[in-house]
């Protein structure tokens, strides 16, 4: 440090004492006088050491040292300069710290003010705030690959959370414009760096899951430097992301950059315009397996006619066969029981000719033929009337004789009455 | 054939317009693989059929959109179209 405090270094000179004070001084002008002494003196600078006792104060203040082997230095850092931190350090870690010296005048302590604190090490306190927040995610099991949502093959709506201004939301409408024209895109803006954005990203988020209406939300920003693309890294963004029921694909700067946003949302993809080539298909592609489908139904519908008949043929023909033995044994039955009947039927008949022969016999017997045979007739008038006496017949009337083979018309010549 | 028809094609029809791209293709698939089951009868096929050629109409209108709609959700929760340069 060249210029700096020159002739105060090892054993301070000292005057002799003057017991006779010229002026005497308050704390408060003392204090006050050093302050501009020192201020004044000093350049803004860079100190390299190790940090200790670092303390965080609500306020957002912070306060520690900066030591090496042999010294140590207060510093402080205000709550404006220390909110850009993406942590706080360690401990024992080293850093490099930009400011200026000063005095701190009601302790009449002197200290470093420091607008700027970088880690020393390979391992930047980006990385290590990274870390830190990648491995709480992790126990919390928000990075599981089973947390994933699958993204919706055909989204009617999708939902954008990036800057208004940015080329990355131009990238995004740009390839949906191509490749699914038919889509509606819902976009919310926010601020993607600086203080605040993290939250701002976090509520939008939150909002578009709020409308129930986008079926995938991409969530990103284009390239920048790592403080650039910081808010993605940090907690808010993350939680609203993995809360989120509407599957989220982040999309953040350039291939190369992996962010916490990255590690929870559902996909990451490499830049905003592979984010939007991933949210939706190729119209192109759909509409030719579209014009095919109409040939596949009339197709279905004929392979399921073919089966049907061939089903039917098939049965059909088990069915002839099922029959046909079936009604083998019914047919022989039937044959047996025909003969049967037959000869039942004749001997029925049989016997009954044998009892008509008898009654034949019999009828013959008690008939007036027989009668007739025996030499006896039966004289009828024209009218069939039986003439019993002589008075019956009229003279010269005729009459009709019934005998045992035939009739003889007659004629009355004479009537002899009986004694 | 006697027992209570379930008809949920019919059901459907109402809720047609409405249905999303997703929905569609989805449907389209599943009238496919039904209308390859041994066990589709003759009328769910027709229907299948005639339904699945609807969609095929219904999702080639949608397809034939050619101007991206995009429109903003304002902090307050209204949405309003959005001019893009």
């Amino acid at each position: 440090m060249p210029g700096l405090f020159s002739g105060l270094d090892e054993e301070p000179f000292m005057d002799p004492i003057d017991p006779t004070p010229d002026r005497i001084w308050s704390v408060s002008e003392v204090n006050s006088t050093i302050r501009k002494l020192i201020e004044g003196s000093a350049d803004t600078l860079w100190i390299r050491g190790e940090v200790g006792n670092w303390k965080r104060y609500p306020s957002g203040h912070c306060y520690f040292s900066v030591k090496d082997d042999r010294s140590e230095l207060r510093c402080v850092m205000f709550a404006r300069d220390a909110s850009t931190l993406p942590t706080d350090p360690d401990d024992g870690m080293e850093i490099r710290i930009f400011g200026k010296l000063t005095l701190y005048e009601k302790k009449g302590a002197y200290q470093m003010s420091v607008r700027l604190l970088e880690s020393e090490g390979a391992e930047g306190l980006w990385r290590i705030a990274f870390e830190k927040l990648r491995s709480q995610l992790e126990v919390e099991g928000l990075l599981d690959l089973a947390r994933k949502q699958p993204l919706p093959k055909h989204p009617a709506v999708v939902g954008i959370v990036t800057s208004t201004t940015g080329a990355a939301l131009r990238d995004i409408i740009s390839v949906l414009s191509r490749r699914a024209p038919w889509v509606r895109v819902l976009v919310r803006g926010t601020r993607v760096q600086g203080e605040g954005a993290a939250s701002e990203i976090s509520q939008a988020i939150r909002g578009l899951v709020a409308t129930g209406k986008p079926e995938v939300i991409i969530v990103g920003r284009g390239g920048g430097s790592i403080e650039d693309l910081w808010a993605f890294n940090e907690e808010p963004v993350a939680r609203a992301i993995s809360e989120s029921t509407i599957p989220v694909v982040s999309a953040v700067g350039h291939e190369i950059d992996v962010t916490i946003s990255d590690l929870v949302a559902d996909l990451r993809a490499p830049t905003p315009s592979a984010a939007a080539e991933e949210v939706v298909p190729d119209g192109t592609g759909i509409r030719e397996n579209l014009s095919a489908v109409p040939g596949e139904l009339a197709k279905g519908l004929q392979g399921m006619l073919q089966r049907r008949r061939s089903v039917i043929e098939h049965t059909l023909s088990h069915l002839g066969l099922g029959i046909d033995r079936k009604m083998q044994p019914v047919h022989q039955g039937l044959d047996n029981d025909f003969a049967r009947l037959q000869a039942g039927l004749r001997s029925v008949l049989d016997l009954r000719r044998q009892r008509l022969i008898g009654v034949e016999g019999k009828l013959d017997a008690l008939s007036p033929l027989a009668t007739l045979r025996r030499g006896y007739s039966v004289a009828r008038t024209g009218e069939d009337q039986i003439l019993r006496s002589v008075h019956d017949f009229v003279e010269g009337d005729s009459f009709v004789l019934r005998v045992s083979d035939g009739e003889v018309i007659a004629e009355t010549k004479g009537l002899q009455p009986g004694e | 054939m006697s027992e209570p028809e379930k008809k949920p094609d019919k059901l459907d029809e109402s809720k047609v317009e409405s249905q999303s791209l997703e929905e569609r293709l989805r449907r389209l698939e599943e009238i496919l693989s039904r209308l390859e089951d041994d066990d589709v009868p003759l009328e769910e096929a027709l229907q299948l059929f005639e339904e699945g050629v609807g969609h095929v109409r219904d999702a080639e209108r949608v397809l034939a959109q050619t101007e991206l709609k995009v429109q903003e959700l304002l902090e307050n929760g209204d949405v309003q179209d959005m001019e893009l340069d």
